[in-house]
């Protein structure tokens, strides 16, 4: 009995997950790189959120847990259903172009979002500029240590385009200055790692003025450590991203001194899908535009970075 | 009645029952009919090739009455490993591909003689060598993924070109209809076949997996035997990491983590039991078939994660009673 009983409920659970979904118009295929990231979520959110003003377009979301190879079954998967239209936020960049542009030269549109992919088979890229953001944060962060001071930098997977750029946009932006990068390290974009890079960098560093994470999950996983060693007084801490319940909520609790925004995307990509779809024309690159929370500004909606 | 119960006596039997359950399944949740295209069919094949590879290892290693944790490790060192020499040294693919195996080797090596000469449980040496690869694996690449993408003195990157043999191993032949990656799993599970049922060291394998006293006094080299079980997982390792690294377009130090409890359960769902002695790999042909499947039909039909892994789960405890014995 219980054997049998453990497969009907199987079957059970089977059924209840695969329930056909309503059929729309346009069907567009979303891959998001992983969801353990609160920013993705954000992202996929957003999307939802433009999406359902819009019934004529059903939505596929697709989650590649992290894995280069599950996301390429992805865009396979797509272009075998035959969706209208694909969304796409890499993990990777190179792992990723050959399929994006197979789906590309299939006919099927391709909006990528967030991460670049190397050369030029898409449609259309959605990102904010990450090195324009690292440059803003190298000056911000030069200014307020006062043109020198020690700082710890936690990168984000520094094989995906925008680690590499918001690291040598604030490479540049500090350039000039006497602000020393005592320490980086790798922290792939999520909190437990940062946090882990910081307690090394607190036992290696007896004195560190700023943390430069390059999201707010690693600058909030350093603020963890630091506290938890007593030293979270003698230092700043910058992050990017600036979700409302995420970054900007740390800037007015105190724990960050500033923090970039990083827009998502989500509601462009719908718009800019609906376009190409309905047969407009629509520009290679759209960049986002991006602010700066600090706690003198927050209450204003932050500053908007100059062009 | 009788026939039913005759039909359910054979392991291979139950798990062909369980195959196509699963494409019952597959039948009925067609996702608009992606099941019904041949393409879906192949793309599954080539996504589970990798990890199948693996389970052609850990059979053999199951079947001697051990259990094999170190493959997903030992697939992201010997990934590192084959990146570094072709990409970054410039090697030959065919010496680089000598060397990863020669390295896969080694460290299956090393767990065997570990359990068979001190006696080390297997969970617990394999456990070890888990760790300790994936160091190994951190340590020569310096924690980055070994890619085409090099820093320049400046910051920003460049990239250089892929070596022709990513290409040729990821690529698809006999008009775009079978994966290279597809092809190396089926030599593999035919070279473990063979090995299992037709060979005296196989024999010796199902031996020491039955009972490890009674081989031993029967005169079975046991030390001998057990050092080849994970030797071979450790060469099966560094085969299928090149094919995670040609697919990938780099060597990634964290790649394979959590590939061998995917293995282990291509393994069980196939039929063969945990506690050795018994079981082929015709059994995890059928179970790499099965996840693989499961795998796709899921994904086809966009199930988020958190459905996914009670699923998986569920589906794998299942699958264990309906090959129970009655």
């Amino acid at each position: 009995m219980t054997g049998r009983g453990f497969i009907v409920a199987a079957l059970a659970l089977f059924t209840a997950a695969l329930a056909p979904a309503q059929k729309a118009r346009w069907t567009i295929g979303m891959s998001q790189c992983n969801l353990g990231e609160p920013w993705r979520v954000q992202m996929n959110a957003d999307i939802r959120k433009a999406a359902e003003k819009h019934p004529e377009i059903t939505v596929v979301y697709k989650d590649a847990q992290n894995d280069n190879l599950r996301q390429v079954a992805h865009l396979e998967e797509f272009v075998r259903a035959g969706v209208n239209l694909i969304l796409i936020s890499p993990k990777e960049a190179a792992p990723l172009t050959r399929p994006v542009a197979d789906a590309y030269d299939r006919g099927i549109p391709v909006i990528v979002l967030d991460r670049k992919i190397l050369g030029d088979r898409y449609t259309c890229f959605i990102g904010a500029d990450n090195r324009k953001i690292g440059r803003a944060a190298g000056r911000w962060i030069a200014h307020f240590l006062g043109g020198k001071g020690n700082v710890v930098e936690l990168k984000g997977l520094m094989t995906s385009i925008p680690g590499q750029d918001r690291n040598s946009g604030f490479r540049e932006g500090i350039r000039g200055s006497q602000v020393q990068v005592a320490f980086e390290a790798d922290m792939k974009w999520l909190e437990p790692n940062a946090r882990k890079e910081m307690e090394s960098a607190l036992a290696r560093l007896p004195k560190i003025d700023l943390v430069y994470g390059h999201n707010d999950p690693a600058a909030h996983g350093a603020y963890l450590a630091a506290k938890a060693a007593g030293r979270a007084g003698e230092m700043a801490f910058v992050g990017i991203d600036g979700l409302p319940q995420e970054g900007q909520m740390y800037v007015r609790q105190g724990i960050l001194s500033a923090c970039f925004e990083y827009p998502t995307g989500g509601g462009e990509a719908i718009e800019t899908a609906l376009a190409i779809l309905g047969g407009k024309p629509v520009p290679r690159e759209i960049t986002l535009p991006s602010r700066v929370y600090t706690k003198e500004n927050i209450d204003r909606g932050g500053e908007w970075l100059p062009e | 009645m009788n026939i039913a119960r005759r039909l359910f006596r054979s392991p291979f039997s139950r798990a062909c029952l369980s195959l196509l359950l699963v494409f019952a399944l597959g039948l009925v949740f067609n996702a608009d009919g992606a099941f019904y295209s041949w393409g879906t069919h192949r793309d599954m094949l080539r996504q589970v090739s990798v990890i199948g590879i693996l389970a052609c290892g850990m059979t053999v290693v199951i079947v001697s009455g051990g259990i094999d944790l170190s493959v997903g490790s030992v697939l992201g060192l010997c990934a590192v490993l084959f990146s570094l020499l072709t990409i970054r040294a410039g090697w030959h693919p065919a010496a680089a591909a000598g060397a990863t195996l020669a390295g896969g080797l080694a460290c299956g090596a090393v767990s065997g003689y570990l359990t068979g000469r001190f006696r080390i449980q297997p969970f617990l040496s394999t456990l070890a060598m888990m760790v300790f690869a994936r160091g190994i694996a951190k340590w020569i690449s310096g924690g980055q993924k070994i890619s085409t993408a090099l820093q320049t003195p400046d910051g920003s990157y460049t990239y250089v070109q892929v070596p022709p043999v990513f290409d040729l191993l990821s690529a698809r032949i006999a008009g775009g209809h079978i994966a290279v990656v597809t092809l190396i799993l089926a030599a593999s599970l035919v070279c473990c076949g063979i090995l299992l049922s037709r060979t005296r060291p196989g024999r010796h394998l199902y031996a020491l997996g039955g009972n490890e006293e009674a081989a031993r006094y029967a005169g079975i080299p046991v030390l001998r035997t057990t050092v080849l079980a994970y030797a071979l997982s450790g060469v099966l390792c560094g085969v299928a990491g090149i094919c995670q690294a040609a697919q990938e377009l780099q060597g990634d130090p964290e790649a394979g983590s959590t590939y061998e409890l995917s293995a282990i359960a291509m393994v069980v769902i196939g039929g063969t039991s945990l506690r050795g002695g018994e079981g082929s790999v015709r059994l995890t042909a059928l179970g790499i078939l099965i996840i693989g499947y499961l795998e796709k039909i899921l994904s086809i039909n966009a199930v988020g994660e958190e459905t996914r892994l009670m699923l998986t789960g569920a589906i794998i405890v299942a699958a264990v009673l309906l090959q129970k014995k009655r």
